[in-house]
């Protein structure tokens, strides 16, 4: 009997990765909607007052060097926000991660590639150490990741100081200008050259791809999403909760030595303050594109337009002439504005659906 | 329950500050009785003990303040250019600046309740907006010689003992009382503790957050008045180092994440513990770097102890 009705039974979605957390909503309750828009307006107000916006080796150029730093830093903060964790320590592991990349090409001189390997290391084998205390002693990953944000402030410095000297490696290793200055247009192929694009664009994009790989088509993120929405639930129906979250963590702690070494190729240099100011604009990107805090949903296409929006910003009022202070000011209340709006599109549109 | 495993810790925290302060006094072979160290210890508590109870009071409902920080350094350099530009009495000036910091804090908590975005985005997005703020005031120009009453007054001694520091058990102390005896007090606890069961009794959870986040900019601006009082010379960098301490007291003193109980006390002795890890940097002469390492140890260290308490305690009961 019950084995004949089995198949009847309802089987409810699991939480899409890019679809919005309330399904029903019209299109323009979707954030990433919203943030498209936003984004549109921005680059067209700022082309009109400042031409030089859209010149492409001045400023383009540039603009998808940076965007690239913010993208993976914005994913690396995504993928515990999934969980409904934080990761505080995010800069500071980027900083740890780098200083061992920078490390490995200094004393063996390998190329920077092998460098890359060991820092990408670094920074999951930190990571998964958090994500380790978290699971098995139910800490808070608040109070965690702040405290290792702690240690490693101080560790990073040590660190620098007893390897260096200084805050920074004196020698560049082999490679590292290749990709500071490399961009597609470079490379030609029977008189076809590609776009005007960085290399550094590229780890971004595979960074991206391969989150979003995670989230859709893997079990490992369906069950991020899972233990983000009930951790409660998720255990119940088997999820080995405490191994997920080692995961996550340790994915977010790639993510982000990866962010810090695209920040080293765009400077050009391991530097001791690397990641320093990674904090605010990893929860930026995902939260403008509307990743929730509680856990549960995430958006990597919302995180990607979170750190353009960051970005057209950043960029078109510092060519607009704001000092670095009201740059500051605005950022901090476009982000207020925008989630603002956001939360005043989805009551707008809660009370059409229960309207009609 | 909850209040009980609080007091305990009160109880370590003090046993292990004295043990502390002990074996710092011997090893420095006395050292660190002498006036001057002994009076420096205790003259650079108060804005720790300040910070720490300013992120105390949003703890207590639930919330959080990353804005704390930067907050105190932006009232710091709006006393000082009260004084020096606009050429007003320091006291009024300091009071105008504490005003600041509880208005600030009310913005806080009004966007909390508002917009209904977590508060800590809310207030990481006011953090830069402040710091924006902060650096307006004066560029990176510095303040100092504003006021030499004020100065002297930060400096000084109240029976052997530094102003400042004096000052800040008396903010400790009044907001303890607020707590245990205030009507206002008890509803931010019962917000924190369960804001389900405080609507159903009549309390408004909404002008509960916004009255925490008012206080934690209250708190925040008496930090101010301490820094500048005490330093003589104020910049638009004062504040960026208030963060992590300000979290750092009260989570070693207990206090939850999720709200619901505060540890006045224990605040204050976490800060105590933190300074005592400045001072041997100091005492010892060694790599400054080494400090925030030992705190985030210490953090983590005390956050684990506590949770192996409170399991022990379940399996007791």
């Amino acid at each position: 009997m019950s084995a004949t009705s089995l198949p009847e039974i309802e089987i409810p979605e699991p939480v899409d990765a890019e679809r919005s957390p309330v399904p029903q909503l019209p299109i323009w309750a979707n954030p990433r909607v919203g943030l498209l828009v936003l984004l549109a307006v921005l680059v067209a107000v700022f082309s009109l007052l400042r031409p030089a916006f859209l010149n492409v080796t001045l400023n383009l150029v540039p603009m998808q060097a940076d965007l690239s730093v913010l993208v993976i830093v914005g994913l690396a903060q995504m993928v515990v926000l999934s969980l409904g964790h934080m990761n505080l320590a995010v800069g500071r592991i980027a900083a740890v991660s780098t200083f061992a990349m920078g490390l490995v090409c200094d004393r063996f001189g390998v190329s920077v590639w092998i460098g890359l390997l060991v820092g990408l290391a670094v920074g999951a084998a930190i990571g998964a150490l958090s994500g380790f205390t978290i699971a098995t002693t139910g800490v808070n990953s608040f109070i965690v990741t702040l405290a290792l944000d702690f240690a490693l402030l101080g560790l990073v410095s040590l660190l620098y100081s007893w390897f260096t000297g200084g805050v920074s490696f004196a020698t560049q290793p082999a490679g590292l200008s290749g990709l500071q200055f490399g961009s597609f247009h470079d490379y030609c192929l029977a008189g076809a050259c590609g776009p005007q694009v960085p290399l550094v664009v590229l780890l971004a994009l595979v960074a991206a791809v391969a989150v979003a790989v995670v989230f859709a088509r893997l079990r490992l993120g369906r069950e991020l999403l899972m233990i983000g929405s009930s951790p409660r639930a998720a255990r119940l129906s088997g999820i080995a909760v405490p191994r997920r979250v080692v995961q996550a963590h340790a994915l977010s702690g790639l993510l982000a030595a990866l962010a810090g070494f695209v920040l080293a190729a765009n400077n050009g240099a391991f530097t001791a303050d690397i990641g320093k100011s990674f904090l605010l604009p990893s929860f930026l990107s995902p939260v403008l594109g509307g990743t929730a805090l509680a856990g549960g949903a995430v958006s990597i296409v919302g995180t990607v337009m979170g750190a353009g929006l960051t970005e057209v910003i950043q960029q078109g009022l510092n060519l607009l002439n704001f000092t670095v202070d009201e740059l500051q000011i605005y950022i901090g209340v476009v982000l207020l504005a925008a989630l603002s709006l956001d939360r005043a599109r989805h009551v707008l549109a809660d009370r059409r659906a229960t309207r009609t | 329950m909850r209040r009980l495993t609080i007091r305990g810790n009160d109880a370590t925290l003090a046993a292990l500050g004295v043990i502390g302060f002990g074996v710092l006094a011997a090893t420095t072979h006395g050292n660190l009785l002498t006036g001057g160290t002994l009076r420096a210890l205790f003259q650079f508590l108060a804005v720790p003990i300040l910070v720490g109870l300013a992120q105390m009071v949003v703890l207590a409902v639930g919330q959080m303040n990353l804005s704390v920080g930067v907050l105190t350094g932006l009232c710091s350099m709006v006393m000082a250019s009260l004084i020096v530009d606009a050429g007003l009495p320091a006291w009024l000036a300091v009071i105008l600046g504490v005003m600041l910091g509880a208005a600030a804090g009310a913005l806080n908590g009004i966007l909390v309740v508002l917009t209904r975005i977590n508060g800590f985005i809310v207030t990481l997005a006011t953090l830069t907006i402040f710091s924006g703020l902060r650096f307006r005031v004066n560029g990176t120009g510095t303040y100092q010689n504003y006021s030499q009453r004020l100065i002297s007054l930060g400096q000084g001694t109240v029976a052997g003992v530094p102003t400042v520091f004096v000052f800040a058990l008396v903010v400790a102390t009044l907001t303890s009382f607020f707590f245990r005896q205030t009507n206002a007090g008890r509803r931010l606890l019962a917000t924190g503790g369960n804001p389900f069961a405080a609507r159903l009794s009549g309390i408004s959870n909404e002008r509960s957050i916004v009255a925490a986040h008012m206080l934690s900019g209250l708190l925040a601006g008496t930090a101010a008045v301490v820094i500048v009082a005490s330093s003589g010379s104020v910049n638009s960098s004062i504040g960026d180092d208030l963060l992590l301490p300000s979290f750092a007291a009260p989570i070693i003193a207990g206090v939850a994440l999720s709200g619901g109980a505060v540890s006045v006390a224990g605040t204050c002795l976490a800060a105590f513990m933190v300074r005592l890890v400045d001072v041997a940097q100091a005492q010892y002469n060694i790599n400054a770097s080494w400090v925030d390492l030992i705190v985030g140890a210490v953090v983590f260290g005390a956050v684990l102890i506590e949770q192996l308490r409170q399991r022990a305690a379940a399996v007791a009961r």
